[in-house]
């Protein structure tokens, strides 16, 4: 039977574990220990080898991916009386163990390359170098610019960016699933926001201006040798090996991960995410957004205690403020949190007028 | 100008609010006895529970008396002298004088009227000291994250009939969390308790005095839904058993009896209800209704019942005032948001305008265990050629739908386990509309989230029937909500 609303009181906050506790803090310390010698050493590479895999990745593929199978058990079992979480963990594992994990592990068998189609650009910022597109073979090349170009920005125009970061990617996936007992320990104050807005939009600029470098050393570095080696060479501080480590392995594995029982599960998407980002502003603009059921909030504070993004939810819900926000990635975990069933997801062509409290504006930036 | 608000809940926030809004510079000075920071009452059984911290059911952000500059007192308030302007504290601190002044001091729990009722072990479950009592007994103390903001030293030196007088607690002579706990009254404020106690897998027994639970809202088919769910969790549902005292060896509660015979108890939430927290104006002369409300004018001003054109300068909102209904009566309204839009109101009759509260017709929602309810206009008012539609589906969705008529219009909807747009159902009832047109249009009133199957009406259905006075009984005892 399909209950909307949380079914049954939760104990987060008495949890010492996902409190910041001893746990906790272990935890942390441990997933960041992994990712950094994941990323910055080889001594995984003998034992990955022994145990049959072809190499560290698809070793870190496969277990991302029971990650994400145990955490989707635990927040089905928390949260899965509604039919929104259920379809939406459902697709997102399902892409995770087809497109992020099966598929790039069997194409290479086939003589295919080792294809991530689950992570477009500017996530994957490979994707779109003009070296990495020559040696795909046509068609996918072709759904890499298509995808992230036309696809990515329309769909999240017409239903927000929660179609990408709630649905598919691979990153939300698993803050969403492994990472949902931290999720009431994204920050919420004015503060952490204005940190998102300077940090994820930096990460943005900085993401799609070194695309436009590489694509433009592609062109003219043949003889331009110096631009060439700043921008695309070998060397630790060329452009592309510091995006890659900076961005790639500290911002979205060690801090990313890393932290998730300090700072709950999406400070990456939150803050350093360029998809994210980008997807946010198609969002700003388009008809996704959170509506709010007029003088009916309690103001007790569930939506943003529980919005894993750290939007103060309630300070729109308690000013009867339907609202949009470019961070939202449409978990819907703020309506189903709701005792009330004042917020509801919504894609909308028109937005009617909204009665807008009389007060002090909603966020005094 | 010095504007003082006594009560730091969501009237006297909002009131504050106001005010500072168009007057960066007037003195504003807020005076509380039960808490430090504004928080929501209504989410009190969330921390008890561990769902929610302190710091989460806080409406504002922990920086803005400082930043609105609310110079901030706690203390109890035990006078005001209407004719020197002043608010007298407990505790020999010096009177704070006022040029205007709202009283939103809120609620406080209907103290059980049965013998025995002063035994450890013993308490209810509405204030801030409450949750703390509460929150000792089943857990022996705060979870990991948190307390209060701030300790509440004060609050011992203000007098023992202070409703947030700290409350002892039977924890350290138990050893342990209550075995056999009592919720005694079927109202909101019982539910949350029998859920807190759920939560923590404890069985408990929940006395409730009437034939079903919240007949106040609900009609005996609803009740039962909500019942089965109790029970279900392990809650002995006690219907139509009345108390009659608690037991106890020396100070300590051990049982209670009722007209049906004696159960053991080693823990007791009274949840009968509130009343206005107004004992501390007897003295002042201010106009009272009979449940100890504040009698306000429709510009929500208080007044002396021996001089009442005399302007004070005094506003009442929130539970503590009693304000017009849309139906005529005059008592308070105990909800959240009639007490923001009171809160509001007084703002702007602090800054000098004149305004008027006016109240529509009524709606509420509220959580049950697991079950949405949303209410929207006359449902269990007793109207004139009383007539309901019900309906119960039991697909994939498990839903009720009580549709009230008063002869051919329809003027009350009453829903469960289904989300529903109030404004949506009130435009309808002032609409006049029939019940055809609304079955016809109820879809465009949903307020499902994404995915959920919609609400399919059988082509056969049912036909709205006289009301028989059992079913949805008419009380007076709004309550509690």
């Amino acid at each position: 039977m399909y209950l909307q609303g949380q079914n049954g009181l939760l104990h987060t906050f008495r949890v010492s574990y996902r409190n910041r506790g001893v746990a906790g803090i272990l935890a942390s310390l441990s997933l960041i220990v992994f990712y950094l010698l994941l990323y910055f050493t080889s001594v995984l590479d003998a034992s990955v080898a022994s145990l049959g895999f072809r190499n560290k990745w698809v070793f870190y593929g496969f277990l991302y991916t029971i990650a994400m199978l145990i955490g989707a058990a635990y927040y089905l079992s928390r949260h899965g009386n509604s039919r929104y979480n259920q379809l939406r963990i459902l697709i997102n594992v399902s892409v995770q163990i087809v497109l992020a994990f099966t598929l790039p592990l069997v194409m290479p068998l086939f003589g295919g390359p080792e294809f991530y189609a689950s992570y477009l650009w500017p996530l994957d910022w490979y994707k779109m170098h003009p070296g990495t597109l020559q040696s795909l073979p046509v068609f996918l090349a072709v759904y890499v610019i298509l995808g992230s170009l036309v696809a990515a920005p329309l769909l999240a125009y017409f239903y927000g960016k929660r179609w990408y970061c709630s649905w598919v990617c691979g990153c939300g996936g698993l803050a969403n699933t492994f990472g949902d007992p931290w999720r009431h320990l994204t920050a919420t104050s004015t503060r952490s926001w204005r940190f998102e807005q300077r940090a994820v939009h930096t990460v943005m600029f900085l993401a799609i201006a070194s695309t436009f470098l590489l694509i433009l050393e592609h062109i003219l570095g043949a003889s331009h040798d110096g631009f060439r080696r700043y921008v695309a060479g070998g060397q630790w501080w060329s452009l592309k090996s510091l995006y890659g480590a900076v961005v790639g392995s500290i911002l979205a594995g060690v801090v990313g991960t890393g932290l998730y029982p300090i700072f709950g599960p999406r400070v990456w998407c939150r803050n350093f995410c360029p998809m994210a980002a980008l997807l946010g502003l198609w969002q700003k603009l388009g008809r996704f957004r959170i509506s709010v059921k007029p003088d009916m909030c309690i103001s007790c504070g569930n939506c943003t205690t529980y919005c894993e993004m750290g939007i103060d939810v309630r300070s729109y819900a308690q000013s009867n403020q339907s609202f949009t926000r470019a961070s939202c990635v449409g978990c819907g975990m703020c309506a189903h949190m709701c005792p009330r069933g004042v917020l509801r997801l919504e894609n909308v062509s028109k937005r009617p007028r909204d009665k807008i409290r009389q007060g002090l504006p909603v966020v005094d930036l | 100008m010095h504007i003082v608000i006594l009560g730091n809940g969501i009237a006297g926030m909002e009131a504050a609010l106001t005010v500072r809004q168009r007057e960066p510079d007037w003195e504003i000075t807020v005076i509380s006895e039960e808490s430090h920071h504004c928080f929501s009452r209504t989410a009190l059984m969330w921390v008890a529970t561990g769902q929610l911290s302190h710091r989460c059911i806080e409406p504002f952000e922990r920086d803005i008396y400082e930043r609105l500059q609310f110079k901030r007192i706690r203390a109890r308030a035990i006078g005001i002298d209407v004719e020197t302007r002043e608010v007298w504290l407990a505790g020999a601190l010096p009177r704070v004088g006022y040029d205007r002044l709202l009283i939103a001091c809120g609620s406080r729990p209907r103290p059980a009227p049965w013998p025995g009722r002063e035994k450890v072990g013993i308490g209810h479950f509405v204030s801030m000291q409450d949750l703390e009592w509460f929150e000792k007994e089943l857990h022996g103390g705060p979870g990991p994250a948190g307390r209060p903001l701030f300790p509440d030293a004060h609050v011992t030196s203000s007098s023992v009939d202070s409703p947030y007088y700290p409350r002892p607690s039977a924890r350290a002579q138990r050893g342990s969390p209550p075995k056999n706990p009592v919720v005694v009254g079927g109202g909101l404020i019982g539910i949350e308790a029998v859920e807190v106690l759920a939560s923590m897998k404890i069985e408990s027994r929940f006395f409730i005095r009437e034939e079903w639970f919240w007949p106040i809202a609900l009609d005996s088919r609803e009740a039962a839904w909500i019942t089965s769910r109790m029970c279900r969790h392990g809650v002995d549902v006690r219907l139509g058993e009345q108390i009659e005292s608690f037991l106890g060896e020396e100070e300590l509660v051990t049982g209670v009896s009722t007209d049906r015979g004696i159960y053991p108890c080693d823990l007791c939430v009274v949840a009968i209800g509130v009343v206005p927290n107004t004992e501390w104006l007897r003295a002042s002369s201010l106009m009272l209704d009979e449940r100890g409300g504040i009698k306000v004018d429709s510009g929500l001003a208080a007044h002396l019942s021996h001089d009442p054109e005399r302007d004070l300068g005094i506003f009442a909102a929130g539970d503590c005032a009693s304000v017009r209904w849309y139906n005529g009566w005059q008592r308070p309204e105990q909800l959240w948001y009639t007490s923001r839009d009171q809160g509001r109101l007084a703002g702007r009759r602090l800054l000098g305008d004149s305004a008027n509260y006016e109240r529509g017709l009524w709606y509420n929602s509220a959580k049950l265990m697991d079950i949405e309810y949303t209410t929207a206009g006359l449902v269990n008012m007793s109207v004139e050629d009383e007539r309901s539609w019900f309906f119960e589906e039991q697909g994939s969705v498990h839903s009720t739908s009580r549709i009230v008529l008063s002869g051919d219009r329809v003027v009350g909807f009453n829903f469960l386990g289904r989300r529903w747009d109030h404004q949506i159902l009130l435009r309808w009832i002032e609409e006049k509309r029939s019940l055809d047109w609304v079955l016809k249009h109820l879809g465009e009133a949903s307020f499902d989230t994404e995915f959920v199957p919609p609400l399919r009406l059988p082509e056969e259905l049912p036909r709205a029937l006289p009301e028989d006075g059992d079913r949805s009984r008419s009380t007076n005892a709004v309550s509690g909500f």
